[in-house]
This record gives C-alpha cells, structure tokens and sequence, in this order.
C-alpha cells in the first residue's frame, strides 16, 4: 500500500507539526442549532464530505515517516530532536561526520532528519506526538519531562558523563573594546547599564543565565555575602531592572545585541565564540564565578523501538561522545565533556575561577522549586526590580 | 419556467445542504475552538482561574493591553475618519496610490511590521538616537507598542467611513448651505450623524484588532514582565512554558473583550441601519 503522508512529508527538516496535527478525539457532535431543516437527509452529502475529509487527515496521521523496517528492527533512518543552540554543530559538522563513520562500520547509509526549536517547545512537541528517535535539549528538566511521560524509559544519566553531551559557560558579551567596564555579575546592575537576556518562561538559556547569577550570589562571588538569599534576589533585581528587552530565546536575544541594542548580553559561550569566529566584533568576559551549562542528550525508547531504530540511534549517540565528535562540538565553540579532548582545547575556552554545576546548588529540581517557580527568588526578584523602577 | 414567488426562502435540497455545511463550517471553525479554550481556562474552577489573571504579571499584562488597545482605538476614530475625509473630499494627486497604501499594513506580516519599527525607531538608529537624546524612548518601550498598534489598525476605520463619506448626497450639504450653516454647523448637522456611526464601529474594530496583536509587539515592546509585556506576550510564555491553564485563562479575559468591542461594532451598525431606514 503506498503511504498517503510519503508524499506530504516535507524532505530535510521535520517540524514538530509534521505529524499528529490532527490529533483530536473523534470528530463530536456538532452544537443543536435551533433550524430542525438543517439536517435534512441531503445535509448528509455536507456530514458525508466532513467525515471522508476526518479519515483522510486520519490516514495522513496514521502513517509514521519512518516504518520502513519497523518490524526488523534495523532501519537505517533516525529523527534528531535537538534544541537551537547547536544546530549548525549538528547540520554541517557532527551528522556528515556520523554518516561517513556509519558507511564504513556496516557499509550502510543513514539519513538523519533534524529538527530545532528552542529547548522547551523540542521537548513538547516530542510530547506532544513528535517521533523523535533521540532528543538532544538545553536542560535536564525537558529531558526529565520525557521520562515522566514515559517516552524515555532507560536510566539516561547512567552513561558516561551523566548523559551530558556538551558544556558550555554563561558569560557576559560586551561591546568592542568594554567601554563600560563590565568585569563582574555586580556589574551588570549599575545605574545606566542596558542588558540584554531573554525571557524564562520560553527560553532554556535564560534560565541557565538566572541560575548563574543567583549561584554566584549565593557562593559570595558576586558582591553579595555568602549564603544570603536576600542579597542574591537584590543582585538579581538590579540586574532585572537593567534589562530592556527580553526576547524569545538566546539566539533572538544575540541578533538583537548584533543589532547595537545594549551594553552587555548575558549568553552562552559558544554562542559569543561562533559570532567572533564569523567576524562580528563584540568581547566577552568571564565573571569570576559562573555556572557551568550541561546539555544532556537521551535516546527516546518508546519511539525507537516503534520505529526499529534503536541499534543505528544508539550508535549516533555513542558516536557524539567520541573523541572525533567532541572536537567537532568544540569547533563550534561548545566545551567538550571528554578530558582529552577538553585539555586539548582548553585554551580555546576562558578559564572561569569558580566554576559551579546545578547540582553544588542542590540539583535542577530543587532550583526549579527555589528559583523559578510562582513566589521563588525571580518572581521576587522581579517585583522588586519594577517596585523600585515605578 | 420562472421561479415561483418566495424561492429564496424556500431553498431546495442542494441550497440547504449547503447551508447546513456552511454553519457546520463556521461551528467548527470558530465556535468549537472558543468554547475549548473557555474550558480549558475554567478547568480548574472559577477560583483557580482568578487567582490566575489576577497574579500580578498576568494582570499587568491584561491592563497594559487593554489601555494601550483603548487609546488606539481612540487615535484610530479621530485620525482615521480624517484621513477617509481627506482621501474622499480633496482630488489630491496620487490619491489612489495613497489609498492603497492604507490597505498596505494588513497585507503585510505584523512581524515584519514589528522588526520594520524597530529598524526605523530603534536605540542606535538615526531617528531613535535623536529621540534617546531628549531622553524619550519609543522602541522597547511603551510608544512603540502604541506605535506598532496604529500601524496595523490604520485601515479599519478609513474603510469604514470612506464609502460613508462618499455616497452622501450632495444636496444635504448644498441645502445646509444655502439656508445659512457655517462650515461647523455643517459638519455637526450633515456629516456627523452619517460618519459618527462607522467611524464607531471602525474604532470598536480597531479596539479589538489590537488586544491581539502579537506578531509586531514581540519585536518592538522589550516584553519586560510589569513594563512592557503585553497579554498576548504573555500568553505566548505561558504556553511555552508549559502552563496553558494560565495562558487559557488570560486568553479568555482578552477574547471577552474583544467580544465586547466586535459586539458594540455589531450594535452600532445594527442601530444605524434601522435608523437608515426609517428616516
């Protein structure tokens, strides 16, 4: 039988609405509309035409992109869930290279369809019915968010580095030259200051930028005593109040910095080294204490064993965290998680004095629950940022 | 064979079929997703869902949105019907070409319009400079929501009052002429009362356009929780970040008034059309 979505489905990129869009309950009865006439037997040709229009968006549901050998258990095809922030790593350095390692291993050849979007919409539109075959996010809790729904079952943090493929540093990004003077977090809240960071609530880099701020607070470094939780929400409320725009994600947050707005940006690492190594002309500098990024990779078992693809997807995993992957990733301005290959390229990197993980300030679950959620140090920090402003 | 008297209201099997499919199509299109999302929001009880849109960032959210819409939509009535007034009145050169360039913001993406403003009032663009050295800023800030407002609501009133203004009979304003009214007394007596009415339900019009608005605001607001983060930037986090009862909830109070606005629209026109036709 030929597959009616073969043809639907766009090559290259699968977004996230690729599949499954029409995914509601059967089609409900419509409201009771007052004109008895209305379902007279030839309004039966319009409920005739509604239902065909049902089963055939059905069909298109039904049919998943890759089946090909759903039941051998050795397709050669895998679907790359990943987050925005490599996606030039992964498009044009890692995923050629893993092809080229594959073909000669078994003498096979594998295509890999990637999708990007922000690390948090990635993980619900995998949710949401997304096939992903291996989910490659910014942050532990969307990966969590996959094993709560059951879709990643296997003990992903069991394997070498935690499950952590690549590391990244937040700094801060400052104009040619640092004509303000901006070494320190502390810095960043002086009077006069513009600093740019995207909104939390939509992106996964402006967590890790709040996390790192609040972090050096906490530990001492930042102008604050250690351990005062008041401290480190005013260190992170006069930032706040500096803050002129909150964009979507880290990346949006970046084009907007490259468009002249703001005196500093708060990002990641890698993102200031790939706009440096592309000739734009801004610096960065490293506070004395920052937060160390981890970005976790998972293969997705639910769909892998659906699609049959769980032999070539663990190699590509496996793959990513070889010596050869690695230095691609840091080609690319991301730290590598493998010793060797981080001595080798350590002086790529700015060395950071007290560099501290989410889990020296208690583990992502706890931070979510002290800093982020709904009455936590951003909220506060936040009100008090405008209460003072106002 | 001619049609009997009254075939319009006694439609055949294929019209009603059609009929029934179009209300079945308008059912399904507009009123099931209204009704899913009024659900959704009152999922968790009437309480629950105020607390919601009364959290202070939801409600700043709601405030700054509904006032910014309200002043818009006050601009759009005034500047509009001036400008419809204009374009119908004085044979100004090019004025098709002026005309269709007020069609211009509804054809083009609110995105592009938003990144356009930010580009042209931006902090490090010429005019933005200027403006930054009298110290009023006008991109990421609260002007450059109202801006980018106006910008994608100019045509709703002008094409409301332009038809208005040009089939009004000549010999009502020759006749307020001749028997003595000044150029004022003129206007409140003959054109008034015909463009009051469409310049209104324009203006609701515009109103509930820009409680909306999403695509230009994101780029030119700063989206600063408390300052300048509109109801649908908000919404837009919310269900990024996972919590769509909250985002539901607002989006209910917006549609609300947006309803509203589209209603008085609706009324307003009604009214008129009754007294069209009994005057």
């Amino acid at each position: 039988m030929v597959h009616p979505c073969r043809d639907l489905q766009p090559p290259g990129i699968v977004g996230p609405f690729g599949h499954g869009e029409a995914r509601h309950g059967p089609c409900s009865p419509p409201t009771p509309v007052n004109d008895h006439h209305l379902l007279s037997a030839p309004a039966w040709c319009a409920w005739l035409l509604l239902v065909l229009v049902l089963v055939l968006v059905g069909v298109g549901e039904g049919c998943s992109p890759i089946d090909d050998a759903a039941a051998g258990g050795d397709a050669r095809s895998i679907t790359l869930g990943a987050y925005t922030t490599p996606a030039a790593a992964y498009g044009t350095s890692l995923l050629p290279a893993f092809r080229r390692h594959e073909q000669e291993r078994s003498g096979h050849d594998v295509t890999v369809r990637e999708s990007y979007l922000a690390s948090g919409a990635q993980a619900r539109a995998i949710l949401g019915g997304f096939e992903a075959d291996v989910a490659a996010l910014s942050h532990e809790p969307d990966i969590e968010k996959l094993r709560a729904a059951g879709l990643v079952t296997h003990d992903w943090k069991a394997g070498a580095h935690g499950g952590m493929v690549t590391r990244s540093v937040v700094v801060i990004g400052v104009r040619e030259g640092n004509p303000k003077g901006i070494h320190q977090w502390q810095d960043l809240a002086r009077p006069g200051i513009e600093v740019l960071t995207p909104n939390v609530r939509t992106s996964g880099g402006a967590m890790w930028n709040v996390l790192a701020i609040y972090g050096a607070a906490i530990r001492g470094h930042a102008g604050t005593p250690r351990g005062d939780q008041d401290a480190a929400i005013g260190l992170l409320a006069g930032i706040l109040r500096n803050v002129k725009i909150m964009d979507r994600g880290a990346r949006d947050s970046m084009l907007t910095f490259e468009r002249g707005v703001g005196d500093a940006i708060i990002t990641y690492e890698n993102e200031i080294l790939v706009g440096r190594a592309d000739g734009k002309r801004y610096d960065y500098v490293a506070p004395r204490s920052t937060v160390l990024i981890e970005n976790p990779i998972a293969l997705v078992d639910a769909h892998v064993d659906q699609h049959g693809s769980r032999e070539v997807t663990q190699a590509l995993v496996e793959f990513l965290f070889t010596p050869e992957a690695q230095r691609l990733y840091a080609q690319h301005g991301l730290r590598p998680v493998v010793e060797d290959v981080a001595d080798e390229v350590a002086d790529r990197f700015v060395p950071v004095e007290d560099l501290f993980t989410v889990h020296d300030l208690g583990g992502w679950p706890r931070m979510q629950q002290v800093v982020f959620d709904e009455g936590g140090v951003y909220s506060r920090a936040l009100d008090q940022s405008r209460g003072a402003a106002q | 064979m001619s049609l009997p008297l009254g075939h319009a209201l006694r439609p055949g099997p294929l019209e009603r079929a059609l009929r029934s499919g179009l209300v079945l199509y308008i059912v399904l299109l507009v009123a099931v997703p209204l009704l899913a999302l009024g659900y959704v929001g009152l999922a968790d009880g009437p309480v629950q869902f105020w607390d919601r849109v009364t959290a202070p960032v939801a409600r700043s959210a709601v405030v700054l949105t509904l006032w910014t819409a309200l002043l818009v939509g006050v601009i759009d009535t005034l500047v509009g019907t001036a400008i419809a007034w204009v374009l119908v009145r004085y044979p100004l050169t090019g004025r098709s070409v002026l005309s269709a360039m007020v069609d211009l913001p509804l054809a083009v993406p609110t995105l592009v319009a938003g990144v356009m403003l930010a580009i042209l009032y931006g902090p490090t663009s010429v005019v933005g400079e200027r403006f930054g050295l009298w110290g009023i800023e006008i991109v990421f800030a609260r002007p450059g929501i109202v801006l980018a407002l106006l910008f994608v609501t100019l045509p709703f009133v002008v094409r409301a009052v332009e038809p208005v203004l040009a089939e009004l009979d000549p010999a009502e304003e020759e006749a307020a002429i001749v028997l003595g009214a000044g150029p004022l007394k003129t206007f409140v007596t003959v054109f008034l009362p015909a463009l009051l009415p469409a310049a209104l339900s324009g203006g609701m019009r515009s109103l509930g356009r820009a409680l909306g608005e999403f695509g230009s605001i994101i780029v030119v607001a700063g989206n600063i929780p408390l300052a300048t983060l509109t109801a649908p930037v908000f919404i837009f986090g919310e269900i990024e970040s996972g919590a769509p009862r909250v985002a539901a909830a607002v989006s209910t109070v917006i549609l609300l008034f947006a309803l509203a606005a589209y209603a008085g629209a609706r009324l307003i026109e009604q009214r008129t059309g009754a007294r069209r036709a009994t005057s």
